[in-house]
């Protein structure tokens, strides 16, 4: 082993975020395999280009910018797997079928809006974060993720029942 | 702030909520109500795309990814001239053409990255590059799944990704690139081909001869 710390720093940088960035591969692809393969690319491509890594501060936006990358080039090299039928189940939900019906309308969420909710709430980006990670404006991602919230509570939220609105 | 405001706050990250939303949630019942159920939808939300890792998978991934062959500059140099001479081989022995080589080397190495780094494309801009260059894109070709530009050969060229029955194809209409004749590469488990337009010219790239075929032919049916 050359470098040990090096080594050692990449491990625990990994180990930090390796749930999330797997969970951002897997709603990406939408399939379990396809996201063990851009996950295990992403972190090898990662590893390669770990010593010219300057800011630690970077090291989460640079993880996920590298995952949304290598599912770019995965999606564009290869055809796109049919999703998993069977999405695997957290460990407790105390609503099954709730959780089910969520995640249909997530895999139903156009994929900029999707990607835009996943960078936020898996890696708790904020908007000129993502904006940043996307190559978009923060006005398009933050268009991005109203529609998706919007989506999300027109199918699930309760419409029916919507708190009056107040112009004060 | 108003209720609008307060909710398309909500909308946009209902747990990051600055101290103005906060104090307007206080003074407003339905606006209490109304983030009540958008944290509560967040929750949801959350624990929906908290889909559990496989067991093992990270101790492999690492593993496999410190085991895998670092690149040194000295690496890099001697992959670098292997490469180059492999690809002079293969453009003598396969008389591959350059244009139509470059086409097939930007999809493999650059389209990823070519789509992460563009902005939204104008899709008008390319209904009149199109229309000036003679040549068309029938809703028959396939659906078009990305619009933009990218550098390619020292040109601008007009980037375009479609979905087609026969698989994926990519086109890069380069107006400012005329052609005499017709070329053709094939690398990388790509097939490409470069086919003259009235005003420039189209690189099309695909995995097969056939998804090439059909897509010029429809390019030429305007």
């Amino acid at each position: 082993m050359l470098f040990p710390g090096r080594q050692t720093a990449f491990e625990q940088a990994v180990g930090r975020y390796f749930g999330d960035l797997y969970r951002y591969a897997y709603w990406l692809c939408r399939n379990r395999w396809q996201a063990e393969d851009v996950v295990q690319e992403s972190l090898t491509r990662a590893w390669r280009a770990w010593p010219g890594l300057r800011e630690e501060r970077a090291i989460k936006s640079w993880l996920f910018t590298i995952v949304h990358r290598e599912h770019l080039r995965s999606a564009s090299s290869a055809p796109r797997a049919r999703a998993d039928e069977n999405v695997p189940e957290p460990a407790f939900d105390p609503d099954p079928a709730r959780t089910m019906e969520l995640e249909a309308a997530l895999r139903e969420l156009p994929e900029d809006s999707q990607n835009a909710l996943l960078l936020q709430v898996l890696g708790g980006f904020s908007c000129a974060e993502i904006a940043g990670m996307l190559g978009a404006s923060e006005g398009a991602v933050m268009t991005r993720l109203t529609r998706a919230r919007q989506a999300l509570r027109r199918r699930l939220g309760p419409a029916e029942n919507e708190p009056g609105v107040r112009q004060a | 702030m108003n209720c609008l405001d307060l909710r398309r706050a909500a909308m946009l990250d209902p747990r990051r909520l600055d101290t103005e939303a906060l104090a307007h949630v206080e003074r407003c019942d339905a606006c209490r109500d109304f983030l009540a159920q958008a944290l509560e939808l967040e929750a949801q939300i959350e624990h929906a795309l908290r889909t559990p890792v496989p067991h093992g998978l990270e101790a492999r991934v690492v593993r496999n990814a410190l085991e895998s062959p670092r690149f040194t500059r000295r690496h890099a140099l001697a992959a670098g001239l292997a490469l180059a001479t492999a690809a002079g081989v293969a453009l003598l022995w396969k008389r591959n053409d350059p244009l139509a080589l470059a086409g097939i080397d930007f999809v493999v190495f650059e389209e990823a990255q070519a789509i992460a780094d563009a902005k939204p494309a104008d899709v008008k801009v390319l209904a009149r590059v199109v229309r000036e260059m003679g040549v068309s894109l029938p809703a028959q070709l396939g659906e078009i799944r990305y619009v933009g530009t990218c550098p390619f050969d020292g040109l601008t060229a007009h980037h375009v990704l479609v979905k087609t029955p026969l698989g994926k194809v990519t086109l890069l209409l380069i107006p400012s690139r005329p052609l005499a004749s017709r070329a053709v590469a094939s690398a990388h488990g790509f097939e490409a081909a470069v086919v003259p337009a009235a005003v420039g010219s189209v690189a099309i790239i695909a995995s097969t001869p056939r998804s090439i075929a059909r897509a010029e032919t429809l390019l030429k049916s305007g």
